[in-house]
């Protein structure tokens, strides 16, 4: 503006400022042209028929400056006396809100309207809260539980026509909204708002790929901070409702979820556990939604972590052997040893079973050196979650004496230093391995495995057999091992196991062959609960429950009820026995 | 290492030695004395070849040397008239109270001439010196040289500037007529190698290499390189195409050792030993021999491939046999061995080197028995006699292992800190050895076996370890092979021999506790189990129950592989002693069958004090539900062992039901057609992280999120108008940029007095 009075005050300077925009022009323009294209190119094509839709509304809004007052009426109207005519006008200003400070040219124009950010704040609040309402009203469908067949049944009536652009640009709108927004809360809303109406979405594919990628997105990449929790909860509830409703994206988003699982789990440290942790649950959430479709590709999950490991048995070679003590390796064997154990009760996964444990068999195996004993527990764990879990024997204690053997004097001077978690290491440096500190660590967890392991089969007839060989190797380490910080936790588990092994040395009247009567043995034993025995189990196992991890509660937490359970039963025992 | 070296070379020669390298031993003098065809060959030694090799040496070297050649010239011709012949014997050096070395010549020789030789020897001397790349394989290539004429001709590789002028050269001397020459050749090629080799690595130029224009320093290097870098390759060739032929295998098989590592010396050493036929056996005993020293030398610290090599020794039995037809005289062996196996406990006092002794006698003894009543059969006698030389030394060095072994090594291990430690334990050379035992057991004396169970027996316990540091104990895979050997070697001999096999029946009871899956080995344990168990003789009831139990109990705490073979043991066990079946049933009169022991003792360390016949296989019941599918089947199977008849499990063995199930074998293919059905969910909803629909609706305050919006929206304002700011600012530096463009301009164009006018008010406006 002031060079245009520049300008026409020096007529020559004019010319001269034209002369230099000729040269210039050409150049811009052909700058522009470009990003123009760039930016049509990410939109999809169906753009196109909703800036024809919203064509008249402009025409109409560009005459109103956007006030409070106004947008209050049109909600008013829209609400109140079920006017569906300004709709058209909220969207855009919607639309605009949500465009709000990008560099689109219309809404730039817009933007010069709406002056208040209350305005816009208004606007963006009712059209979330309210739009998935008013859009059910409009198409006369059922507010809370919709099929996604009503919605495509609805696709060639008169009454879909008229509302699909109107859909459309919401949907697009408050797409939009979540790439623009950072702040978690606005987040949560607007996913939450977007999962309600998650069956509007049926109708437009490519949006639903946007929703979906944005939701993994904020899924996997949020932090867990206190209290933020529910929000990740929250776009797990989409996928996992997108997963529900939408059935030809379940593939899809199960894949994308496993993906970025597997991108995301290759750090572990003792901040990002819980939030691991998490995602571990919420994918075996996701994937035990359609078990069946799920076995297959884990399924195929597995066999390729078999082949990687069969590879490494096979050369021994450093960097296969690299590519199997790493975090990724470990966590996707959680996740699927968390699976089939969420869901092995209710659906045969003995292939998968079976196939699991000899991975789990072959990583332990492969690492038989001191140095990868976090490793090797960390087996040893899911090998006792799967047998808990799934009911089967499989043998551990040989793993875990292994592990005591380590134990032996160590430095009683040198201690750890503060940031000692076995849990987020999976090989310890050698010097750890002498220190005092680990090693109590390791003889406590490895006390606990064994009591998870031996309270499983407490009941078992054939008990003390199984306690036999360990015992014998725990007694020799007790004659071993000097330092009385680590004699103690053994002396009494041995104590209390002899004491249980004789109690349990009665004369049951079957043969062993007789594999009915001893499934009958195990209730029977249930009901003579051997208080002290079962009452040392729950007190290792509280200890450790004590100790941390979300993981570790809830499978101690298991433990106990079940041990309660037996308990409990003991009233019977008198009828049993005669 | 020395004596390995020298053992197949002939003597030195005396006239070129150097003082500081001459070892002239009793040994030496013997041999020429003892061979005088070799000697023979000496009279060659100072005519023309060496005298043109010494010269033309000498002509290369240095100019003050040019006077030398002179005289040699005239020595030579003066020799050449005299025509002179060396007396073998005379050839032999004196040494003279000085010290010098004299060498008796036939007196018609001249003082001078003699006097020449001696300065062409210092001038030899000198050169030594003064090339020094190669002066050490040069000495080395003279000195172990037994032939002038060998050593004539294989000099001329040595130099370096040989070397490069005809790389093949060297190599060509290899394809002499004579055996010998070509020997010594390689030899002499290997030294040369060996110190010519430069400390990089080399490798012949790339064609774009070729193309880049080089110094000539560079050239001349790069020549040099892919001269000596050719020659090598025909020398290993040849060396590779020798090792077929009989004569040079020994030889060949040296010098490859000495280029290559550990692996290839073995794999040749293997094939030497393999193809013994076609080179008669002497390769083999001198081989043998060679390791053999090497054991004694090293004190049994050593790569276990040194002695897995026996392995591959294969021992004619027929031999004998065919000799027994006509001699009768294995007849009288046969009863002679069997009469002092009579009184093994004789041999038990003494130690283990005088048995060593007495081996070696009677063998010696063997041979010339051997000898008289075989001799029209010189082909067969002679092989004879080197196949039990061979074996003689393969025994001598497995029992000098077993006796290093059950040698308490406290001290030693404290002191020695043998690279070898770290990979192979202790007694790296122990397993090799006892395997080798294991295979050819059938061949060791009986005389000998009394002294060979006991050291058995007692690596078996451990028991000699058991004071010393636990580095040095013995592994429970070594201690189960020691039982394996004990058993193999017991029936090999057709039981003949009346040793109580039950102290290894103990240790392997007690071994199986102690065995751990993934630190020991589950082959051997598998074959110890075979052996001692599933194959000879009925065992005892209690000791049969005894395993039963306590296969079963550790099948409980193996891992798949280990408890399979336990099982396949345990039934073969089952199925041979029906009375060990009342193990299945829980009667309460089973405990009369007990005998001693009324109850059960899990720790016991003696099978036959366990009492398990009192107890029964509840771990069957528990194995039942073992998440592998073959071992519930297996234990199931057993469980009903008395009811059905099942063929299956019967035909496997332990070792071969170890490896079925191991982990290399697993093929990590799930059978699908059980998995594809009756996948359906029975109880639809389970408890979840996030339940239904309560979570569908949103939470959080209203307020809140009201003032979330409203600074999301307040923020963006600012951004937005913080941006058509800074538009409208960069448009306005623009402008004024474009305007003080316009006034220079016009500056040139002269008008200036309106332009600073303009320019005053184009600053004010700002």
């Amino acid at each position: 503006m002031k060079m245009r009075v520049t300008t026409i005050q020096d007529p020559e300077f004019s010319k001269f400022v034209e002369r230099q925009n000729l040269e210039q022009l050409p150049r811009d323009e052909a700058h522009s042209d470009g990003e123009d294209d760039t930016s049509d190119g990410e939109d999809d094509t169906s753009d196109q028929d909703m800036v024809d839709s919203n064509k008249g509304g402009s025409i109409f809004l560009k005459n109103n400056v956007l006030s409070h007052s106004v947008i209050e009426s049109w909600s008013e109207q829209v609400m109140a006396q079920q006017n569906f005519s300004v709709l058209p006008n909220l969207l855009n200003a919607y639309r605009a809100a949500c465009h709000y400070g990008s560099e689109d040219g219309f809404d730039a124009n817009s933007c010069q309207r709406v002056k208040h950010s209350g305005a816009l704040c208004k606007i963006t609040m009712f059209m979330l809260q309210e739009s998935d309402g008013i859009f059910r009203r409009m198409l006369g469908i059922g507010s809370s539980s919709c099929k996604i067949e009503s919605i495509l049944g609805l696709k060639n009536t008169e009454k879909w026509k008229t509302v699909k652009p109107l859909i459309k640009s919401y949907l697009r709108s408050t797409l939009f909204l979540l790439d623009q927004v950072t702040d978690s809360e606005i987040l949560v809303f607007s996913l939450t708002q977007l999962g309600a109406s998650i069956v509007l979405f049926a109708a437009f594919p490519s949006l639903l790929r946007r929703l979906i990628k944005a939701s993994l997105l904020q899924f996997i990449c949020g932090q867990l901070e206190e209290g933020l929790s529910h929000h990740l909860h929250f776009s797990l509830y989409n996928v996992r409702t997108i997963t529900l409703v939408v059935s030809n994206c379940r593939d899809t988003c199960l894949v994308k979820a496993y993906k970025a699982f597997l991108a995301h789990c290759k750090i572990v440290e003792s901040c990002n556990l819980k939030h691991l942790q998490f995602l571990v649950d919420s994918l075996v959430e996701l994937y035990s939604l359609d078990v069946p479709n799920s076995f297959i590709k884990s399924q195929v999950s597995i066999q390729h972590l078999a082949m990687i490991l069969l590879r490494g048995v096979k050369t021994k070679k450093k960097e296969i052997l690299q590519r199997i003590y790493n975090w990724q390796y470990t966590n996707c064997i959680d996740l699927w040893v968390r699976f089939i154990s969420a869901n092995i009760r209710d659906h045969d996964l003995q292939a998968l079973l079976y196939l699991i444990i000899q991975v789990i068999n072959g990583v332990a195996h492969l690492f038989p050196w001191p140095r990868y004993l976090p490793l090797r527990l960390k087996c040893i764990q899911m090998l006792n979650r799967l047998s808990c879990s799934s009911g089967v024997f499989i043998p551990i204690t040989s793993f875990v004496l292994d592990s005591v053997e380590y134990i032996g004097n160590s430095k009683p001077d040198a201690t750890l230093g503060k940031d000692f978690n076995v849990s987020s290491v999976l090989k310890v440096p050698k010097q750890w391995l002498k220190l005092k500190d680990f090693q109590e660590e390791l003889l406590l967890s490895v006390i606990e495995l064994l009591s998870i392991h031996f309270s499983q089969w407490s009941f078992h007839i054939s008990f003390p057999e199984v306690a036999t060989i360990p015992l014998i190797h725990l007694r020799q380490f007790q004659e071993k091992v000097t330092a009385e910080s680590l004699r103690r936790p053994v002396k009494r588990f041995i104590d209390q196991n002899i004491e249980f092994v004789e109690k349990k040395r009665d004369e049951a009247a079957f043969s062993p062959k007789d594999l009915e009567s001893v499934e009958s043995f195990v209730q029977l034993k249930a009901c003579g609960g051997n208080a002290p025995f079962v009452q040392y189990y729950e007190s290792v196992v509280r200890k450790s429950l004590n100790q941390d991890t979300l993981k570790k509660t809830r499978q101690a937490s298991q433990r106990i009820l079940n041990l309660l359970s037996f308990i409990s039963l003991k009233t019977q025992k008198d009828l049993f026995i005669s | 290492m020395g004596k390995k070296r020298k053992a197949p070379i002939p003597p030195q020669l005396p006239p070129e030695v150097t003082e500081e390298e001459v070892e002239v031993s009793d040994e030496d003098v013997h041999f020429v004395n003892e061979n005088k065809d070799y000697a023979k060959l000496l009279r060659r030694l100072d005519t023309d070849s060496i005298t043109k090799h010494v010269s033309r040496v000498a002509d290369k070297k240095d100019d003050d040397i040019e006077a030398l050649y002179e005289k040699r010239k005239k020595k030579k011709s003066l020799e050449k008239n005299d025509g002179l012949e060396v007396d073998p014997v005379d050839a032999l050096p004196i040494k003279t109270l000085g010290g010098e070395l004299v060498y008796r010549r036939v007196t018609k020789k001249s003082e001078k001439a003699e006097k020449e030789l001696k300065e062409s020897e210092d001038a030899t001397e000198d050169r030594d010196g003064s090339v020094v790349k190669l002066t050490k394989a040069e000495k080395r290539a003279k000195t172990k040289k037994g032939r002038k004429e060998a050593k004539k001709q294989a000099k001329e590789p040595v130099k370096t500037e040989d070397v490069q002028e005809n790389p093949q050269a060297g190599v060509l001397i290899c394809k002499d007529d004579d055996q010998n020459i070509v020997k010594l050749g390689l030899l002499s090629l290997s030294a040369v190698f060996k110190d010519i080799i430069p400390g990089y690595r080399i490798r012949l130029p790339t064609e774009k290499e070729l193309e880049m224009n080089v110094s000539k320093a560079v050239k001349k290097m790069r020549y040099y390189e892919s001269t000596l870098l050719s020659s090598y390759k025909a020398y290993l060739q040849k060396l590779v195409v020798l090792e077929k032929k009989p004569s040079f295998q020994l030889v060949t098989v040296r010098y490859a050792c000495d280029f290559f590592g550990r692996k290839l010396c073995c794999t040749a050493l293997k094939s030497l030993f393999t193809n013994e036929g076609k080179h008669g056996g002497e390769a083999t005993v001198e081989a043998v021999q060679l390791i053999t020293d090497h054991v004694k030398i090293d004190d049994c610290q050593l790569h276990p491939d040194s002695i897995e090599v026996f392995l591959y020794l294969s021992f004619d039995e027929d031999l004998g046999k065919s000799q027994s037809v006509e001699g009768d005289d294995s007849n009288n062996r046969g009863k002679k061995g069997r009469k002092n196996s009579e009184d093994p406990k004789k041999w038990k006092a003494n130690n283990k080197k005088r048995s060593r002794k007495d081996l070696q006698e009677k063998t010696r003894e063997e041979v010339d028995a051997d000898l008289k009543a075989t001799s029209f059969a010189p082909d067969a006698l002679d092989r004879k006699r080197m196949q039990t030389e061979t074996l003689s030394f393969v025994f001598q060095t497995y029992f000098r292992i077993l006796k290093h072994s059950t040698r308490s090594t406290v001290n030693r291990s404290a002191t020695n800190d043998s690279f070898l430690f770290g990979r192979f334990g202790t007694h790296p050379l122990l397993a090799p050895c006892l395997n080798g035992l294991g295979k050819f057991s059938h061949l060791i004396d009986l005389d000998f076996m009394g002294d060979l169970m006991n050291s058995l027996k007692m690596l078996a316990s451990g028991v000699s370890n058991s004071e010393s540091s636990p580095e040095s104990r013995l592994t429970v895979s070594e201690r189960l092979r020691c039982c394996i050997v004990a058993f193999k070697v017991m029936r090999n001999n057709l039981d003949a021999l009346n040793v109580d096999l039950q102290e290894f029946f103990v240790q392997l009871y007690n071994l199986i506790l102690e065995y751990r899956p993934d630190r020991d080995q589950g082959e051997v344990l598998a074959e110890a189990l075979k052996i001692m168990l599933c194959e000879g003789r009925q065992h005892d009831m209690q000791r049969a129950a005894a395993f039963v139990k306590r296969l079963a109990t550790s099948s409980l705490f193996f891992g798949s592989a280990e408890a399979m073979a336990a099982l396949v043991t345990l039934k073969d066990l089952l199925q041979r002693n029906a009375k060990c079946r009342n193990l299945l049933e829980n009667d309460a009169g089973g405990g009369s069958l007990s005998g001693s022991v009324a109850k059960y003792q899990p720790c016991a360390s003696d099978p036959n004090l366990s009492g398990a016949l009192a107890s029964v296989l509840w771990e069957l019941s528990l194995l039942c539900k073992h998440y592998h599918p073959a071992i519930s089947t297996a234990a199931s199977s057993i469980l009903t062992i008395n009811t059905a008849n099942q063929v299956y499990l019967a035909a496997t063995s332990p070792l071969q039901a170890f490896k079925d199930l191991s982990i290399e074998q697993e093929s990590f293919n799930p059978q699908r057609n059980s998995a594809t059905q009756n996948r359906k969910r029975k109880n639809p909803s389970k408890s979840s992280i996030l339940s239904g629909n309560e979570l569908a609706q949103y939470s959080g305050d209203k307020e809140v999120l009201k003032k979330m919006f409203s600074e999301h929206f307040t923020v963006i304002r600012d951004i937005s108008e913080n941006e058509s700011l800074r538009r409208e600012l960069n448009s306005t530096v623009t402008s004024i940029r474009l305007y003080e463009e316009y006034k220079q301009q016009k500056k040139r164009n002269a008008k200036r007095l309106k332009g600073k006018r303009e320019g005053k008010k184009e600053k004010k406006v700002h």
